[in-house]
């Protein structure tokens, strides 16, 4: 036992001298938080990724229209003042006066009206299509009033309108164009970015005409700096040296023995990210291929002991999910909706009814948490399906997916913290390009249930929705995510259960 | 390198004349210290992957995730249950590292096949035509030597996809320029002896006179090289896994096992040691032996 507690000291005190050379940068005395995380987005601009790291910059940069008070769920005036329906599918807002970009330009409604156009045309290549494609049109009333046309009704509106929509500034925007805007973007928000380095890091300091009284409050440290760092364990030492003074995703194992540590503080909560695997029921990757068997892809998703890997490997505040969403989203239930116990035996059974006695073998794709795909893989193989991980890039693997060419997917989805049922089931069942299963009859389910106000008629037939695909098994929820925060003691940070940390309420003891 | 041999080639030269050839061989062989560590621990580890059903009930990928990073025996928690402990899925760890010596054992010899044979081809036929023939192959030799092998593994397993058959493939297709050397000019030397000179007048076909005169002569420093290639072919693996594009999941390879052992290494570092150890040992088993061989089998030990 000796050599290796002295081999353990020995690495320590090794990777924090390597880790040193970062250690002047970050703290309290010069007012500057770096926080670190795994992915970077592959454009700034808001619009145009779809990775938690874009969305945890858009809310810090730039600003949308309504603000969502977790506290009190009430949505608050933010960039609008006051709103008003019209009809069921038209609504008028009245827009902030005073407020300005951080190059100085006023904002108004031809702000507003541009963005909203520009993230509707096929040119703008909008990553995320279902945060836009229920307006189908914005026009200027006059210069603080705007009006948003809807495609049908959409309970959801104020929800999205405080979330995934930021407005951008149309003239500068005009002139940059999109490559200029993802290398000097400007915003409304509390913070403006100083610089983007592709693939390295994002700095930003406080917005100097930020205007009073905003519903998010005053930002009190005076620079952030985004760095992409990759690994989990030069994150940890970066950390534990001073290098960087926020890290989350922290593995459970790392979190616990990292509380020991002076200095860092850790911090556990569930997260609106939902796991879950899909498959390629339409047969896109091969026109033979198991996944096309919906026998095939119960007897899955009875393979997986779900509540195991909660209990051992997710742990924190995570849940098991019954249902293709958030639990907590509105519209999104699990009542009555068939779930799949596990039972390797039955799995078995239905593998081989499907005509598999023997499985096969067959492609997982995975971008994050190696772990869980691989415990997925070791279930999958007690029951004889042979899957082999190809880990890649998140980027690469959407595209990948995007192009019909992935059998088995495990997927995560924070729904770009909205709390609607369409931000999640949505985004993989309506027919977009993440669909995997197209199927037509789920999509009109959640068509319907996308345009009907009344809560009650649109639970019921959400649950319809989520139960067809339960029964067809297109995808079978694992669990809700929980991540490990991990920062300097120095800094008063608190975590919201949207995984969305905000850096402007945070502050320095 | 040196020092092995040095130590071990005095004493040799006593061997008695009147035992036969290969009977002094042994001999040098058996007082070889290198060759014998070599020898005994490659033994040891190959008798162990090869028989690892036999030496632990454990199947190395029943995961038990309730039983995950169980430490080893030595530490305060361990048991003899699981005497190396478990991995992040809860699979026993030996169970683990015994198959994955199977798959690091695979990798070397399969390569090794696979680039000896292009590499020996390639130099015996440049160091017995000589000319234009020996002008070409050695433009292929220097073009092969200008190129980084990892680099080019890398993005070959990039490209392709990585698999266990990728590696096997682009790795002998890449570590082949050794035994091409080697084998060029021990055949330069060897084309011009009395001996294949005799069977050319007897009116052998050059297929004959390279198979049956050239090839068992030129066969040890062939070995020799074989055994440095398969330790390279070994590590190249480790490092490929290790990066990701090497063997993939759930195939238990050390390289791999080291990867992932990777980020527990700052609070439970045996995940990361026993592989390393397993890999340090293989690697330095082979080499011994290589070195021991060649001394064992150069032609100045022998009295």
């Amino acid at each position: 036992m000796a050599p290796f507690a002295y081999g353990k000291s020995v690495l320590l005190a090794a990777s924090l001298a390597v880790a040193l050379p970062g250690a002047a940068f970050a703290d309290k005395a010069n007012d500057t938080l770096i926080y670190a995380s795994d992915s970077e987005p592959e454009n700034i601009s808001p619009y145009h990724n779809n990775v938690r790291e874009g969305v945890i910059i858009a809310h810090h940069v730039w600003e949308t229209l309504i603000h969502h008070n977790l506290k009190t769920g009430a949505y608050e005036p933010y960039l609008a003042t006051s709103w008003s329906w019209v009809d069921p599918t038209t609504l008028d807002l009245e827009l902030r006066r005073g407020v300005t970009f951080q190059d100085g330009s006023p904002f108004t409604a031809d702000d507003v009206v541009f963005t909203f156009n520009y993230v509707l045309t096929p040119d703008a290549k909008v990553v995320t299509k279902q945060n836009v494609d229920w307006m189908t049109g914005t026009e200027k009333i006059d210069d603080y009033k705007v009006r948003i046309h809807l495609k049908g009704p959409f309970p959801a509106a104020l929800e999205y309108l405080s979330g995934p929509t930021p407005i951008y500034p149309a003239a500068y925007f005009k002139k940059v164009g999109l490559d200029g805007f993802a290398k000097a973007p400007i915003g409304t928000g509390p913070y403006r970015i100083v610089s983007v380095e592709n693939g390295k890091a994002v700095k930003m300091e406080k917005s100097k005409t930020y205007w009073k009284g905003s519903p998010i409050g005053d930002p009190s440290i005076g620079k952030l700096e985004f760095r992409v760092i990759p690994d989990g364990e030069t994150r940890m030492a970066e950390l534990m040296t001073g290098g960087v003074d926020w890290i989350w995703r922290v593995p459970n194992d790392q979190a616990a023995q990292l509380q020991a540590v002076p200095n860092v503080s850790v911090l556990a909560a569930e997260t609106m990210r939902v796991g879950f695997l899909q498959f390629d029921s339409a047969g896109r990757s091969d026109p033979n291929t198991p996944m096309k068997n919906p026998k095939v892809r119960q007897a899955i998703s009875h393979a997986i002991d779900r509540k195991a890997m909660v209990d051992n490997l997710v742990r924190g505040g995570a849940r098991v999910m019954n249902s293709a969403c958030f639990i907590d989203q509105v519209g999104c239930t699990d009542e009555g909706v068939p779930r799949y116990a596990y039972d390797p035996a039955k799995a078995k059974a239905l593998l081989a009814e499907a005509g598999y006695p023997n499985g096969f073998d067959i492609d997982l794709y995975a971008y994050r948490e190696r772990d869980y795909a691989e415990a997925v893989i070791g279930y999958l193989r007690a029951i004889g399906i042979r899957a082999n991980l190809q880990f890649m890039k998140y980027a690469a693997l959407r595209e990948l997916s995007r192009a019909g060419k992935v059998p088995i997917y495990f997927q995560t989805w924070g729904s770009f913290s909205v709390a609607d049922a369409s931000a999640f089931t949505g985004v993989w069942f309506k027919g977009n390009e993440d669909d995997m299963s197209r199927d037509p009859e789920v999509k009109a389910l959640l068509d319907k249930a996308d345009t009907t106000i009344d809560l009650d008629t649109r639970k019921k037939t959400y649950a319809q929705a989520l139960s067809r695909i339960a029964e067809k098994a297109y995808l079978l929820p694992l669990f809700s995510y929980s991540t490990n925060y991990a920062f300097s003691s120095d800094l008063d940070f608190a975590a919201q259960p949207d995984e969305l940390p905000r850096f402007y309420a945070a502050h320095w003891k | 390198m040196t020092s092995v041999s040095a130590s071990g080639a005095a004493p040799l030269d006593d061997v008695p004349l009147r035992r036969s050839p290969l009977a002094r061989m042994a001999k040098r062989a058996l007082r070889h210290p290198g060759f014998m560590a070599g020898t005994v621990v490659l033994a040891v580890l190959l008798l162990c992957s090869l028989a690892a059903p036999l030496i632990t009930a454990y199947d190395p990928y029943a995961q038990d995730i309730s039983r995950r990073l169980l430490p080893p025996v030595w530490q305060a928690k361990g048991t003899w249950e699981h005497w190396l402990g478990t991995d992040k899925l809860g699979r026993d760890y030996f169970a683990r590292l015994l198959y994955g010596g199977r798959i690091s054992l695979l990798i070397g010899v399969a390569t090794v096949l696979v680039s000896g044979t292009i590499g020996t081809a390639l130099g015996v036929a440049a160091g017995f035509f000589g000319g234009r023939v020996d002008l070409v192959i050695g433009y292929i030799i220097n073009v092969r030597l200008a190129l980084p092998v990892v680099l080019v593994a890398l993005a070959a397993a990039a490209l392709v996809g990585s698999s266990l058959n990728t590696v096997i493939i682009v790795l002998g297709l890449l570590l082949w320029d050794r035994f091409a050397v080697v084998a060029r000019s021990a055949t330069q030397q060897i084309a011009g002896a009395d001996f294949v000179a005799a069977a050319r007048s007897i009116g052998c076909s050059t297929r004959l006179i390279v198979l049956s005169e050239v090839l068992p002569n030129i066969l040890n420093p062939l070995i020799v090289i074989a055994t440095l290639e398969m330790a390279h072919a070994i590590l190249l693996e480790a490092a490929l896994s290790f990066l990701g594009l090497g063997v993939q999941p759930p195939l238990p390879s050390w390289g791999l096992m080291i990867a992932e052992g990777k980020q527990f290494m700052f609070f439970s570092p045996w995940v990361i040691t026993v592989p390393g150890v397993a890999l340090v040992a293989l690697v330095l088993a082979i080499n011994l032996l290589g070195d021991g061989l060649r001394d064992v089998t150069a032609p100045e030990n022998r009295s």
